[in-house]
């Protein structure tokens, strides 16, 4: 790690402990068991419970929180400012988003500079809002859209996606609809919807014996459920076109389904405002 | 992307054209332009290739250096894309203008050959936790005229074929230190199998301003590049199967589009793959004593 | 109405509040906000704690990772607290490497742990000179509303309290290590220092626990660290100077909230 003048820094070289444990005590649980029946006991095509908040930040204009599991993520907006370092005009707004993992977040230890997965998340983000933006309403104006993972249960990047979609809406940007996301697995011919980080790992690894070609990968699907839109198809790994097909199907119809608790959670964002008003003018 | 103004009534001309399925260009939607390719073009790296679609120009080189494995895989070699748009390109390109599409396209090659099934990361391992080969696949892009995904990821490929890993003659363990010998005769090398690797088919989705229903366009000119609000770039391996999926643009689409598309590219991937591997192989025929044209063309 | 005046004239509406004895947000000059605290809410870290005063919310995630001592200090393990004040928290930052407040109170952190011998350090040792535990405290600022010092230090000591080790066997001769997760010993911890912030405006008025609209507007800052019955620390970084009398009563305040504070993290801790 190189050295950071701005920080307090440890030790050159650290290990974490997960390193010396047993491995046979610690790993009884083999993630292929999975395959039968999932860890946490839902069905493949469950999803876990969402719970989400606005308004979580005092300072910033929009702010939300959400928990997707044990999946924890925090999520602020800010006010529109000109976009930096530009010298055209830009006829459309634009977003920047940041997505970050909190150090302790992981099993592993993060180091606080984005790495190349946080950046390339903070633009499939991007991408996955900007359709839902009301963008030509600001022109040659930024809204910056923070998100930070507090901890990491597995989907933390549709949780987000999910969670600033809110946040946008709290902050009271004009958008066209909300934006939904689910994450989905594949490893051999099971399906897993709304991913644990051991899925995750599960997924991302090839299966043995690649004759006959066996499907592993991850899918990461945002939406616009209320204009019937994908507004972000985030796929790796290698699948075939069958699964893949069967995968947006199954999809599309989460989020669908997720769209109301969002949906409910922004009716109480504005009863909540319109009482703070209704207090202002007594 | 790069710098192409349109006026709306030229944009509705292009719009209108690909919906009769007839592009300013005389091609069907699905036509993808001339290619021209050439490997081995840099004689200082260890493969290289230039590619031509159309004035879309892209040069590869591939670099294997011997390097330490990472602790998480430690028999596993290393593979490194890096994209350079050159301020010859465009205008756009200038200064730090073209760093977030070189990312982008970088990212994107990463994904796609990400998984397994594509390279078999532990075949570039010469001992295990100790030495390993690292690619570095560096991409430059001299000129630019749309579809660059595309033109990338079958440069990439290319220079992947040619590329020649050194053979490893001896690797012991000594004292714990890694000892390795390379064999002392420059031409006995080792060849990637490029067998499965992927190619890359953008296909342009959603023109501005007017829905053109399901209708989307392969190797999009840079003009129509500047109509569409939303494309998919598909890596499609030569079996068919499908190793990363990734939206560019700021539009949206509909689900039964976006299967559509998937199902065109996978069709689009599969020839586009036995394409350029018909033209490596006529190339090889040529045999070792063939002319290099380089840039004299 | 309100809040277009105080948007254009800032240090009025202050003023205007305070010269009717009451603060913008209904308190009085010393009376502080609510405090709460959450322990062990983080599942991937060794130990984490949540941590509010009003709105103000720091999180603070502990992971543990082992390493060689440093050749001076053969017998003492590292504690590494790092304040971390995200663009997230506030529109004053701006992403990139940390700022100046954020390295000053990285660095305030640093000084009263080691000050306060609340930890011995000589605890996290495994085998002198060759092993010894790092603990990486990455504090998090989620909601920057004034007192951030005060919310860090809550933060990081409660996590403190509540963190666990696992057993570590060490082999001195093979140099072979191997950690026994399922049997985790509580790390001790000696105390628990309070630090609790006060801004100073002028005519001698102090503020006890300052929102951020109140500290960014305040001639001054005094930050009293209570340890025990002691006072630890006292941190004035310049501003007016403040007289003799007001800081014997920001002292007995301060004591009296060091007490409530240690009561909520314990409470926190124990459940």
């Amino acid at each position: 790690m190189p050295f950071d003048q701005k920080r307090i820094n440890g030790p050159e070289v650290s290990v974490p402990y997960s390193v010396y444990t047993d491995v046979n005590k610690s790993k009884s649980s083999k993630p292929k068991k999975s395959l039968h029946k999932r860890v946490d006991g839902r069905e493949h095509k469950d999803l876990r419970k969402i719970f989400v908040k606005t308004g979580v930040i005092s300072q910033a204009k929009g702010s939300a929180y959400i928990e997707v599991g044990i999946t924890k993520v925090v999520c602020s907006v800010f006010d529109p400012r000109e976009i930096p370092n530009k010298n055209e005009y830009s006829l459309q707004g634009e977003l920047f988003c940041e997505f970050k993992y909190a150090p302790f977040a992981c099993a592993k230890r993060r180091i606080h500079q984005q790495d190349a997965e946080e950046k390339e998340f903070s633009l499939v983000m991007q991408r996955s809002l900007e359709p839902a933006v009301c963008r030509q309403e600001f022109p040659n104006f930024q809204v910056d859209v923070y998100a930070l993972v507090l901890d990491n249960g597995g989907s933390s990047l549709a949780a987000a996606i999910m969670c600033a979609s809110l946040a946008l809406a709290d902050a009271s940007v004009p958008m066209f609809g909300l934006v939904t996301a689910v994450s989905a697995g594949f490893y051999k011919d099971t399906m897993f919807l709304d991913l644990t980080v051991e899925e995750e790992v599960l997924c991302n690894s090839a299966p043995a014996k690649p004759n006959p070609p066996n499907n592993h990968g991850l899918i990461m699907q945002a939406a616009l459920p209320q204009h019937d839109q994908i507004s972000e198809f985030f796929l790796v790994g290698s699948i075939n076109i069958d699964c893949i097909k069967q995968a947006i199907e199954t999809l599309t119809v989460a989020n669908k389904n997720i769209c109301p608790v969002v949906q409910q959670c922004l009716v109480k964002t504005v009863l909540r405002a319109l009482k703070r008003k209704e207090q202002e003018k007594n | 992307m790069a710098n192409t103004l349109l006026s709306l009534a030229e944009k509705t001309f292009i719009v209108h054209g690909v919906d009769d399925n007839y592009r300013t260009d005389g091609r069907n939607r699905s036509e993808y332009r001339p290619m021209e390719v050439e490997t081995k073009v840099l004689p200082h790296t260890s493969g290289s290739a230039r590619l031509r679609l159309a004035n879309t120009d892209i040069l590869v080189g591939v670099k294997a250096e011997v390097d330490t494995p990472y602790p998480d895989n430690p028999n596993e070699g290393k593979l490194e894309f890096f994209v350079d748009c050159s301020a010859n390109a465009t205008p756009a390109f200038e200064g730090k203008g073209g760093d977030n599409l070189g990312t982008e396209i970088s990212n994107t090659l990463t994904l796609a050959y990400q998984s397994s099934h594509v390279l078999d990361l532990t075949t570039l391992c010469i001992l295990p936790q100790q030495k390993c080969w690292k690619l570095y696949v560096d991409v430059l892009i001299l000129q630019c005229d749309g579809n660059l995904f595309d033109a990338v990821a079958l440069a990439v490929k290319a220079a992947l074929y040619s590329a020649q890993i050194p053979k490893v003659t001896t690797a012991t363990l000594d004292g714990g230190k890694a000892d390795i010998q390379l064999s002392d005769d420059p031409f006995d090398c080792v060849k990637l199998d490029v067998g499965s690797f992927p190619v890359l088919v953008t296909l342009c989705k959603n023109f501005t301003f007017i829905q053109i229903g399901e209708n989307c366009v392969v190797d999009p000119t840079s003009e129509e590049e500047e109509c569409s609000a939303a494309s998919i770039v598909v890596a499609v391996m030569p079996n068919g199967r499908i190793t990363s999926v990734v939206k560019t643009g700021y539009g949206s689409l509909q689900p039964s589009t976006l299967v559509k598309t998937l199902e065109l590219a996978k069709d689009i991937g599969i020839k586009l793959n036995a394409g350029i591997m018909n033209a490596l192989k006529e190339e090889d025929e040529l045999g070792s004593q063939r002319e290099i044209f380089g840039f004299l063309k | 109405m309100a809040s277009q005046y105080k948007t254009i004239h800032p240090v009025k509406y202050l003023r205007d509040y305070l010269a009717q004895d009451i603060r913008p947000d209904g308190r009085e000059f010393l009376r502080f906000r609510s405090a709460s605290v959450n322990v062990g809410a983080i599942s991937q870290a060794d130990s984490s704690a949540i941590f509010k005063i009003g709105s103000t919310t720091v999180v603070c995630g502990i992971k543990a990772e082992l390493a060689a001592p440093k050749a001076d200090t053969p017998n003492c393990g590292y504690l590494i607290p790092n304040v971390e004040l995200s663009p997230l928290c506030s529109p004053k930052f701006r992403p990139g490497p940390p700022s100046d407040q954020a390295q000053v109170a990285s660095k305030t952190i640093d000084d009263i742990l080691i000050n306060s011998s609340a930890l011995d350090l000589t605890d996290l040792c495994v085998c002198i000179d060759k092993l010894v535990w790092v603990l990486y405290c990455d504090l998090i600022c989620i909601d920057y509303d004034g007192s951030v010092t005060d919310a860090c230090l809550g933060a990081l000591v409660a996590a403190l309290k509540s963190l666990t080790l696992p057993e570590v066997q060490h082999n001195p001769e093979t140099g072979a290590i191997v950690v026994d997760t399922s049997d985790r010993k509580p790390f001790p911890l000696k105390s628990l220092p309070v630090s609790t912030t006060f801004a100073i405006f002028d005519e001698q008025l102090l503020l006890a626990d300052p929102t951020d609209e109140e500290e960014s507007l305040a001639k001054g800052k005094l930050c009293l660290v209570i340890d025990g019955p002691e006072l630890c620390g006292l941190y004035k970084p310049g501003g007016i100077p403040i007289s003799q009398e007001l800081l014997s009563k920001s002292l007995e305040k301060s004591k009296k909230r060091a007490d409530l504070i240690r009561k909520v993290i314990e409470a926190a801790v124990t459940n």
